[in-house]
């Protein structure tokens, strides 16, 4: 409480102070809305949100000013779009956040994803990597068979059980391939693997679906679930200790190469095919997405008209 | 109030109906638990004892080798973790880099303990048992080593409990063991609805798991020392 009356009061201190020496200095529109420019804005009375690391990659908040003009009051590091980031937002103590577009709580707790118009934000369709050595035609078709059901909906459908029933990730997985069954009996049989997840629940369901889904086909599968970070996991991949794995095709391509700019899903593919060894094979990404988005509260987004990012900009 | 629609509650004192619902995933959680606690103590107690001796016998030798071990003792264990695959070319995912440094740790708790231990042997039995014949190895084994075990076991009984706490933090970073439960409740939890069962049933397991490593060992040390009970009558 007291933090948050600090902070306030710094925001409004250095809001005024701003206000003060620049007035009618912005010119929101153009690139070139630096620092001094975006007083009086939308963004500068509100706290952003987000882990360390949206502070400084090319899309977090460096993108954000870059595309959309917008510069917030102030950045408060979270967790990555985990329950600290949704109940920072919740309790007010950050206006906007850096939340996951497949994470429940923003339907639970209705908040308003803003629209991203320029593509500020690169694609992050799930994508089955495999070691090449692994990757028989019948082991990518069965993956393949599994990424063509996977919608949307039927992403954060599943993570919704995991994460607001609790159910089980292992069964979330069995209960959505009894609704979607790929038939492939015997397809990879022959072939022993062993595939990763990170730890976090949505991973944890895709790593249980690509694994069942191998499994069914025949495949003698060994499950490594669980793996921390892809500082942890990619190297083992990269080192055969674990053969398959479901990625976001974007954040990959951005963490194998720093300076990409690829944002539709066929720019993020043919940068991640350009920015991967010929170790890995990566698989046709699936329709389905778990992307970064400016997300804000429900009166937030009333109080100052925000639809899509660029009204950040906007005089407030 | 969204967690009894769905008939998972998230209180803190649901975590016994949280145990039974992942019954053989949380007992595998606390095997590994167990193993990953134990058996870098007793490493750890085979390296130190030769450590603590040679510090003991040689005076000029105890501070560099308690210097040194209690330095190891201030390597952050996450960075220990993250350190030893590329030292010791391990693979990123092998099971062995959580009992290497936790080995690491022990060394760095008993090798003092072995030493002092050692050195609590007083000059008078000492003698006394040259004098009745003892070799300087059988008096080690048969003498100074049995005389040690009351502290060498108070070490040990830090030792084990301390690893007990440090395996959990292995579990953020992927390993297997009950620090996974935590790790699970915090990404359940959502938002204003914190998801306390697996979170309270992983301190509840390492509560107890410490309490019966500590218990073990007391027992050990009772078992080695039967005089003291005689002694005491």
């Amino acid at each position: 409480m007291i933090r948050r009356s600090i902070s306030i009061v710094v925001v409004v201190g250095l809001g005024l102070g701003l206000a003060a020496c620049g007035k009618d200095s912005s010119k929101t529109g153009s690139s070139n809305g630096a620092t001094s420019g975006s007083s009086g804005t939308v963004a500068s009375k509100l706290i952003m949100g987000g882990s360390a690391e949206f502070k400084t990659r090319a899309n977090g908040l460096p993108g954000l000013k870059k595309n959309y003009g917008v510069v917030f009051g102030k950045y408060t590091v979270t967790d990555t779009g985990g329950p600290v980031t949704v109940g920072a937002l919740v309790n007010g103590q950050i206006d906007a956040a850096d939340i996951f577009s497949t994470d429940p709580s923003i339907k639970k707790y209705g908040f308003v994803s803003l629209k991203d118009p320029k593509n500020n934000f690169a694609a992050q369709n799930i994508t089955p990597l495999v070691t090449k050595s692994k990757a028989t035609p019948g082991v990518e078709a069965v993956l393949n068979a599994v990424s063509a059901k996977l919608s949307q909906q039927a992403l954060v459908d599943m993570v919704s059980q995991a994460i607001t029933d609790k159910e089980d990730p292992a069964a979330v997985a069995k209960a959505f391939l009894a609704k979607n069954p790929i038939n492939m009996p015997g397809k990879a049989s022959g072939v022993s693997l062993s595939v990763g997840s990170s730890n976090f629940p949505e991973s944890v369901v895709l790593g249980n679906l690509y694994s069942q889904a191998l499994a069914s086909a025949g495949a003698k599968v060994t499950d490594k679930f669980n793996i921390g970070s892809r500082e942890k996991y990619y190297p083992a991949l990269k080192a055969g200790s674990i053969n398959m794995f479901p990625e976001y095709n974007g954040a990959l391509a951005s963490y194998l190469d720093n300076s990409t700019s690829a944002s539709s899903t066929a720019e993020v593919m043919a940068a991640l095919k350009k920015a991967l060894p010929s170790s890995i094979v990566a698989l046709t990404p699936a329709q389905a997405q778990d992307n970064d988005s400016v997300m804000v509260t429900k009166a937030t987004a009333q109080k100052y008209h925000l639809v899509s990012i660029a009204d950040l900009a906007k005089k407030g | 109030m969204s967690g009894f629609a769905n008939e998972v509650s998230s209180s803190p004192l649901s975590f016994w109906s949280y145990f039974m619902d992942h019954r053989s995933a949380d007992l595998q959680l606390l095997w590994s638990h167990t193993w990953l606690s134990v058996v870098p103590v007793v490493l750890g107690l085979v390296i130190a004892l030769p450590l603590g001796w040679l510090s003991n016998r040689f005076s000029w030798s105890y501070p560099p080798i308690m210097t040194v071990s209690g330095l190891l003792y201030t390597i952050p264990s996450i960075a220990l973790f993250v350190l030893i695959p590329p030292l010791l070319h391990l693979d990123q995912l092998s099971e062995l880099q959580v009992p290497i440094a936790l080995t690491v740790y022990s060394v760095a708790l008993l090798v003092r303990v072995v030493a002092d231990g050692l050195g609590s042997v007083s000059e008078d039995t000492r003698q006394a048992a040259t004098a009745i014949g003892f070799t300087p190895l059988a008096r080690l084994l048969k003498v100074d080593l049995p005389i040690a075990v009351p502290v060498i076991t108070a070490g040990l009984r830090v030792a084990v409990v301390s690893n007990v706490s440090i395996v959990a933090i292995a579990g953020t970073i992927g390993f297997q063991n009950l620090g996974n439960l935590f790790t699970t409740g915090y990404q359940l939890s959502s938002g204003t609805s914190p998801y306390y069962p697996p979170i309270v049933l992983g301190l509840v397991l390492c509560v107890i798991l410490a309490l019966a490593l500590d218990a073990l060992v007391i027992l050990a040390g009772r078992g080695l020392t039967p005089w003291r009970r005689a002694a005491r009558g």
